[in-house]
Order: structure tokens, then sequence, then C-alpha cells
């Protein structure tokens, strides 16, 4: 007995090092599953109507313009020679990239065996599926007339045509597609077990009917958790790789041409960088109003989780930074007259106030989340993140719409100003997402419950700590 | 039949399994020990989440899903190069941008393979797991048991399929009682019309 009390007693003190709860105040499986499905099967609240009605208002407003844009053609937009590229190109990219975040989150760290993504990385990859959804709006109509959108496929046809599978262009149709092929699977299949527990808590027919069909007959058996976790490292793996591939063949489509400001290779690792940096910005503006909304989640999501995601996008955007300077450096040392003109018209041209706008938020905004007063107040945070995403809306502006306004002929010089359009697409897009955002935590879990349970403390056979494996 | 067990699914059907719940994983993981040592082959878990080391107490073989998503991977390089490679170097050769079209401009392919490659393999990894683990189906008998349909996401199911030959209901009902088990019940074949 005393031998034993002795050994006790020379075990060093861990606390100081020791992980932060996955979940706060102790809470066990059993709280887990009804905190996360009281959410989905309370009553319907009163701001949630409200909210759809004002992001649906803005989504059909949004499809209108496209309709309108389609039926018209795209002089209803402010595109113009030489700015063919301009607002739907500047959307496209800032939507894809935000989606990045939510991939690295769900896949990417967990396959690194970061425990404490588990409770964000349902909600991260609901918006990166949205954040998609958002940037598929784009591409096709960009093109002018939509109903030629399948020269971009490679369908054999009489005409003859084929795409041209050497240009960037074609590359992001492919890298698109999959991303949102991948991801909505990604977010669809590690589902199947949640909506299995709603299935199986339903009161009602309807939801038992619309919830059992979601679930595919989802009955938990080992069989299929063991091809289930099979597939979900396999799913994570295949994720991974598109954090870094997507951004970079969209970084790409700019890389490739020989126009000055863009042709630097230094673009797909910019790219993604910026495009995690927004990514995280976007998690956290998103899960910080619904902590307040639903207090149960505020033993998932702990103020830690946040604050690591605060981390993140201290890193990614210091990155973003990084490549601010050097690209000025690689304008200067190219000793290239068009390039320095280039960034010399961004620093002091007509659109100058965007690139100082991008530079000053984006410079300033993850620089203080050095500080840990300022990384843990949380509204500090939803407000520094709402910033760091219109930074990064600059930052696309800058680089897509703005080059394109100064090449290499002053004859050819030109000018963008959006139209109301133009603007009305955008917010659309802005309608859709939260839109779809709206109704991801209404219907669905949007906590992983059965990945988080088998993490929880004493949930695993002979593991103490369910930190085992 | 030694004793009085809950009905799931109508008695006029033939009996599918018995059904068992336990409180933990651990109780869960005893009673498979139990019955392996019993000699019952044919038996199901139903689990809230993934239990570690309850696939190896059933002894069930690692998944073949990873060998079917390498297969589609592989198919879908091949299909991404014939598909880029017919038409640009050899049915319609064209150079754009200076790029070699034939096997020295490969790179140039490359980033529409990594696409294809990741997305088929991606549809083969969620469509297999899905076929291998019995889905989609709209029903099964251990949902006519109440219990199991209401509680699945928190208790630690079990069930014995009434077709192994080591089948007793009173061997077994005694087994899994003395496994751990808080609820027994009779579990009938499901209606199929």
């Amino acid at each position: 007995m005393s031998a034993q009390a002795t050994n006790e007693a020379a075990q060093p003190d861990l606390s100081a090092i020791a992980r932060p709860p996955q979940v706060l105040n102790n809470r066990g499986p059993l709280w887990v599953t009804d905190a996360v499905c009281s959410i989905v099967e309370g009553k319907t609240p009163l701001w949630w109507y409200a909210a759809i009605s004002v992001s649906g208002a803005f989504a059909a407003m949004g499809g209108a313009c496209i309709l309108y844009m389609i039926v018209t053609g795209v002089g209803t937009w402010g595109s113009n020679s030489p700015c063919f590229w301009a607002w739907d190109i500047t959307n496209f990219i800032f939507w894809v990239s935000m989606a990045h975040a939510g991939s690295l989150i769900s896949a990417l760290l967990f396959l690194t065996r970061q425990k404490w993504s588990i409770s964000i990385s349902r909600a991260a990859e609901a918006m990166t599926v949205f954040a998609i959804v958002c940037a598929g709006v784009y591409p096709a109509i960009h093109i002018g007339r939509v109903w030629f959108v399948w020269f971009l496929f490679p369908v054999p046809n009489n005409y003859g045509m084929w795409p041209n599978f050497s240009s960037p262009l074609l590359w992001d149709v492919f890298a698109v597609t999959s991303y949102l092929t991948v991801s909505s699977l990604f977010w669809f299949a590690g589902m199947i077990p949640d909506l299995a527990v709603l299935r199986d808590r339903a009161t009602t027919k309807i939801r038992k009917f619309a919830y059992g069909i979601a679930s595919l007959g989802w009955l938990g058996t080992a069989r299929q958790w063991r091809h289930f976790e099979m597939m979900y490292v396999l799913l994570a793996g295949l994720t991974s790789v598109l954090v870094v591939t997507v951004t970079s063949i969209v970084a790409s489509d700019c890389a490739t041409s020989v126009v000055p400001g863009w042709h630097a290779t230094v673009f797909p690792f910019y790219f993604m960088v910026g495009a995690v940096y927004s990514g995280s910005a976007a998690v956290l503006t998103l899960l910080i109003p619904l902590r307040l909304i639903y207090p149960q989640l505020k033993d998932l999501i702990t103020p830690s989780h946040l604050e690591k995601v605060g981390k993140l996008l201290l890193m990614m955007g210091s990155c973003v930074a990084y490549v601010y300077v050097m690209e000025l450096f690689f304008a200067w040392y190219s000793a290239n007259p068009f390039e320095r003109g280039a960034f010399w018209e961004r620093l002091t041209g007509g659109y100058s106030w965007a690139y100082w706008t991008c530079i000053s938020i984006n410079l300033i905004v993850p620089q203080l989340f050095w500080f840990k007063g300022i990384r843990t107040c949380l509204p500090i945070v939803f407000v520094l993140a709402i910033l760091a995403n219109v930074g990064m809306w600059f930052e696309r502006f800058v680089i897509v719409t703005t080059t394109l306004t100064r090449d290499f002929l002053p004859s050819s010089w030109g000018e963008f100003h959006p139209t109301i359009v133009d603007i009305l697409t955008a917010t659309g897009t802005l309608g859709i997402f939260f839109t779809l955002w709206l109704l991801f935590i209404r219907f669905v879990p949007i906590v992983n419950m059965s990945e988080l349970k088998a993490a929880l403390p004493g949930t695993q056979p002979g593991h103490a700590t369910g930190e085992g494996h | 039949m030694s004793r009085h067990l809950p009905v799931a699914g109508s008695k006029d059907l033939p009996l599918h399994a018995l059904g068992a719940r336990f409180d933990t994983p651990e109780a869960l993981i005893g009673a498979v020990g139990a019955l392996r040592a019993a000699g019952i082959r044919s038996y199901n878990s139903f689990t809230p989440y993934p239990v570690h080391g309850l696939a190896e107490a059933m002894r069930l073989p690692k998944s073949i899903l990873s060998f079917l998503v390498l297969g589609g991977g592989i198919t879908a390089v091949l299909i991404a190069l014939s598909m880029e490679l017919v038409p640009s170097a050899l049915i319609y050769p064209i150079t754009v941008g200076g790029k070699p079209v034939n096997f020295s401009g490969l790179p140039q392919y490359v980033p529409i393979i990594v696409a294809l490659t990741l997305m088929i393999s991606a549809i083969v990894a969620v469509k297999g797991m899905i076929l291998l683990g019995g889905m989609p189906r709209l029903n099964h008998p251990m949902l006519a048991w109440d219990l199991f349909a209401k509680d699945a996401s928190r208790g630690f199911f079990l069930s014995v399929d009434a077709a192994d030959k080591q089948f007793s209901v009173a061997g077994l009902t005694e087994l899994l009682e003395n496994a751990g088990a808080t609820d027994l019940a009779a579990i009938h074949e499901e209606e199929t019309e």
C-alpha cells in the first residue's frame, strides 16, 4: 500500500502539458447525442425563419440576375476589353479559396490525428461544400453563352471539337468538378451514422422516412464500421491532396499567362495559403455565432478549438504577408519594365485604394492573433475574421481585375466598374451560401457525433482516456 | 423455449436471430468472446460508434476497400491518360502555345489526371463502403425490436443468427445473460411483400 502511495507521489505533475479536454464539463456520449440532436429536433426558432427569408431573398435576386444576364448577354456585366475577367472570376476564386480551410480541417487534421478538429470538422466541411457551390455559379455563366458550356467537357461530337487539355482553364473545370464531388461525398458519407441516429430518434413519420432514406439503412454493425473507417481514412487522404491541388490549378489560370502581375511561379503557393487563411476566417465567422445561438455547443466547440483555428489563421496569414513582400521584390528584381510597371500601378494607380485595403487588412489582422488576449476574445476574433475575408476579397479583386486593366500597351488600358447586375450576383452568392448554411444547421447534425463519441474518455474498452491508438 | 423472451416482429414468421443489449463496449466484447468460445460463428454486433478491438474480437478481416479504391484510382489514371492523349496527341494534334502534344508534353496532362483520379477514387470509396456494408437497405429485422430501434445510439447490441449450427435459444439466453446482457429478444424475420 505504502509503496503504491510513494509511486503515485513520484509521478510528475503533467496537468500543465495535458491536452485540453475534447469536450468540456466531462460530458459523456449520451449528452453529446442529446445536445447535437436537440438542435435538429427542437422547434424551428423564429430567427431561423427571419434569417432564411433574408438570405433566400438575396439568393433569389442573384438567380434573377443570372437569368437576366443569360437572356441579355454578358454586356450586363461591367466586364470589358481589356478587363475580360472581372467580378465573375474574382468571386469564383474568392469562394473556391474559402472552401479550402474546411478540407484542411476535416481531412488533413484528421490524418494527422489532431483530435481537436473532430468537433468542428463537420461544420467546416459543410462550409467547404457550400463555398464550392457558390464558386460553381460562375465558371459556367462567365463564358457568356451558357448553352455552349458543354464545349468544356470532352463529349464526342460531330463538330470534331475537343477541349484543349493543355489549357489551365480546362484543368480548372476538372479540378473544381472533382473538388465538389469529393468534398460532397466526404461530407455526406461521414454523416451517414449520424443521420441514422436522427432516424432512430425521429418521432414523426416524415422525419423517420427522410432520415431513413438519407442514412441508407445504416445499423452500425461491426462490418459497416470497419468499411466506414477505412473509407474515412481513404477519403481524408484524397481530400488532403485536393487542399493543395485545386487552388494550385486555379492559380495556374493566372500564372501560365504572360500578363505582368500574374506571370509568377509563386502563384500556386500564394493562392493556397491565401485560401486556408480566408477559410479559417470563414470557419471562425460561422462558428462563433453558432455557439451563441446554441449554448449546448459551447462544451463541444470549445474556446480552445477556436483558438487553434486562430493559430492556423495566423500562420497562413503570415505566409500571405510574406508573398505580398516577395511579389514586390520579384517585380523589382526581375528588372522587367512591364512587371515593375504593373506593381507600381498597383501601389499608386487608380485602384491603389483596393490594393492598400487588401494590404493593410491582411498584414495587420493575422498578426493580431499573436496575442493570446485577442485570440481568445471571441467578439474580437469574430470581427477580425470578417475583416480577414473582406481583405481576401480585395486581394482577389486586385489580382484578377485590376491587373487586367493594365497590360503591355497603354493604348489597351482600361477600367472596370461593376454594374448593378455584377453586385447583385455577388450578393446572390452570399445569399446562396447562407441559405445552405441555415438549412445545414437546421436539418443535419452539425457535429460529427460518432467520431466524437469514439474519441471521448472512457468510451473505448481498455483506454481510460480515449486517447488510444 | 426455456423462458419467455420479448418478441420482435411477427411470431408467425421464422426466427431470424436472438438479440441482446449490453450497457458497455467491454461487456459486448466479452460476449463476443464467449460466443466464439461456444462455437458460434454467425452473429453481428451493433454499436453507436466504432469500438476499438471489437472487429478484432469478431475476427473480421481487414476491409478490402483500400484495394478497390486502388483499382479505381489506376483505372482513373488510364481513363484520363487515354482521354487526353488520344485526341490531343493522335487524332487532332494541334500545337498550342508551343507545348509539345506528344508524350514529351506529358506534364501538361497531369493536372487532369490528378483531378480525375481523386474524383473516381472517392466515388469508388463511398460506393464501396455502402455496398460492402450491405447498404442501402430499407429495413432490418433488428429494427422491429423497439428497444433497438429507439436505443441504438446508446446501447451496444448483439444478434446471433438463428441459422448458426450451434444456435439454441436456451443455451444462448444463458450465455448472453452471463456475459452481462441487460435485455434479450427473439427477432423474427421481416415481412416481405
